[in-house]
């Protein structure tokens, strides 16, 4: 039987060298040992999608290798995902996620999406080249705590603050992510945005940043219970 | 000295009075559209149309260039693709493929239409290039532009599954890229026999943001330089995202000059490549040119002439909803800033 330390090693490991192989056998040999599913998900494959996010920022990395490392951390994520309790963030953790009306491309929003997988969220994922209303109607049916809006073309950009308003307008405590290479900081705060990422490592990293704000919401509503 | 004869000097290294100011990408205007009374989902499917928005920019702001076509999708429809034009969208989207060409690995291996250049719109786009030289041609520049085979490549098929493969499958995506480089080599000739005055090769998806400057020289450089050889007027190689990297292979593809966006650092490149080559670039046409007052945009503009730009080109297409008055003080800038240079 392999240790704790080995399991966790190679479901690192395996997102980092993108080897499916060593993922599924990784998340098999979690379960075959009684290891905690969602402690195998964060300590292992998030573990190595950390360091994919390093190595990315360090250029040693590119988008293909990203891809590839995420289909790894599915690979394993499938196996563990049906062992995992559900975990109480304090929220009802779901999230609507698509790319806007007149931009195809899915990559950043399918990290990010991969992000929220993993941190046991339900997702309602609308695709790419989602008319606008959809947004605003998905999160209406769901009832989601977060909306991710994605755009890789500035042309394709514009259209992200009508949907911001609409749900703003409707409902002032969605959180609202915006992402693609066209986005800023400046244009988060202006649109009323709450979070941005320019890039698919950023993407990442602001996904993995949400997932921990979220769980820090919780501790601070534990310690309010408490006072 | 006309706005003609500035940019084509500037592509012969000859004299010239100041720094222009144009682009190789699209520059319509929402300002030109309304005016003509035109929608903007219409001029990709009517060669007046779309000659007669592309001079607008020209004539309402003195813009140094008048370019056609305004989407990116020519290629890829002549080569099957559906596209989407948006006829109903109440703001501005660009037409996209709506169903791609090759749907997984097993179907790399397409035939090319012998007559790839004669079919979607590439006549009509053909068109409005002679219909343009009639109306602003002897006074102002013509461009047009033909995407990069990875850029096309990305079009026809899951930018995922091609971005894997090129990793995994290199010589398959080598052997497509090098299929596509045919497509292209025949829209630019094509296009070209209706007399622009310079071409733009488009390879926005492979910058050094998503693929190694390594596959960069490998995958990409290889079909860049056959395109661009086989094109007989001045090229310009635009490709977006942080190139500072791949710079110097961007001038071995052999362009006549090569565009760069605002994540390039524009004065280590031209340090980097001396002061004879031709680098245009590279202000952000959201941030400052749409969205910055007049100051951001003027002072953007001395930043890029002092960066060492050889013309002051938009780091992608212009935005339509550009404010006139920002447009305005675009030019303005360059006539008086770019003449110091």
């Amino acid at each position: 039987m392999p240790t704790r330390e080995e399991v966790l090693e190679k479901l690192k490991n395996g997102v980092i060298q993108y080897d499916e192989d060593a993922c599924k056998e990784g998340a098999n040999e979690a379960i075959a040992i009684g290891l905690d599913a969602n402690e195998a998900i964060f300590e292992g494959l998030v573990a190595g999608m950390e360091e994919v996010g390093r190595l990315f920022e360090a250029q040693e990395y590119f988008v293909p290798e990203i891809l590839m490392c995420a289909d790894a951390l599915y690979a394993g994520l499938d196996i563990l995902k049906p062992h995992c309790k559900q975990m109480d963030l304090g929220v009802k953790g779901a999230v609507v996620i698509g790319t806007v009306e007149g931009d195809v491309h899915d990559i950043g929003k399918n990290l990010v999406k991969m992000m929220f997988d993993v941190a046991g969220f339900t997702v309602y994922d609308l695709g790419r080249d989602v008319p606008l209303d959809q947004f605003v109607e998905e999160q209406l049916r769901t009832d989601s705590e977060l909306v991710c809006l994605s755009a890789m073309m500035t042309t394709s950009m514009i259209g992200m603050p009508k949907v911001i308003e609409k749900i703003k307008a409707r409902n002032p405590n969605v959180m609202i992510m915006i992402g693609g290479a066209p986005t800023s900081k400046e244009l988060a705060d202006k649109w009323g945005a709450d979070g941005y990422a320019e890039d698919a490592s950023n993407a990442l990293k602001e996904a993995i940043k949400m997932v921990t704000f979220l769980k820090n919401l919780r501790a601070e509503k534990e310690a309010e219970k408490k006072v | 000295m006309n706005s003609k004869e500035r940019v084509l000097n500037l592509f012969k290294k000859e004299p010239i009075d100041r720094i222009p100011c144009f682009s190789g990408m699209g520059n319509v205007t929402e300002e030109g559209i309304n005016r003509l009374g035109y929608k903007f989902a219409g001029i990709h499917l009517d060669a007046k149309q779309m000659a007669d928005t592309a001079a607008s920019t020209s004539k309402l702001f003195g813009y140094e260039c008048a370019v056609v076509p305004v989407d990116l999708c020519l290629e890829a429809e002549a080569m099957g693709c559906v596209i989407n034009v948006y006829p109903h969208a109440e703001g501005i989207l660009y037409p996209t493929i709506k169903e791609k060409l090759i749907h997984n690995e097993d179907e790399m291996e397409i035939s090319i239409p012998v007559d790839v250049a004669k079919r979607g719109r590439i006549p009509l786009v053909k068109e409005a290039i002679g219909m343009l030289k009639a109306d602003i041609g002897n006074d102002t520049a013509i461009g047009t532009y033909v995407l990069g085979p990875f850029t096309l490549a990305g079009q026809i098929m899951e930018l995922n599954d091609l971005l894997k493969l090129s990793f995994k499958k290199p010589a398959k995506v080598s052997a497509l890229l090098d299929k596509l480089a045919d497509v292209i080599i025949a829209t630019a000739k094509e296009l070209e026999s209706a007399g622009p005055d310079y071409i733009t090769v488009r390879e926005m998806g492979a910058t050094s943001d998503v693929l190694s400057p390594r596959v960069f020289k490998s995958m990409i450089l290889p079909p860049l330089q056959k395109i661009i050889k086989e094109i007989k007027v001045p090229t310009v190689l635009h490709i977006c995202g942080k190139t500072n990297d791949i710079v110097t292979f961007m001038m071995e593809a052999n362009p006549t000059a090569i565009s760069v966006e605002q994540k390039n650092d524009v004065a280590e490149t031209r340090r980097k490549l001396g002061p004879d080559a031709l680098i245009f670039g590279n202000f952000d046409p959201y941030n400052v040119l749409v969205a910055g007052t007049e100051e951001l945009v003027r002072d953007t503009m001395r930043k890029c002439i002092d960066n060492g730009v050889s013309a002051v080109w938009p780091g992608c297409d212009i935005w339509p909803t550009v404010p006139p008055a920002n447009f305005n003080a675009m030019m303005d800038e360059v006539k008086k800033y770019g003449g110091k240079k």
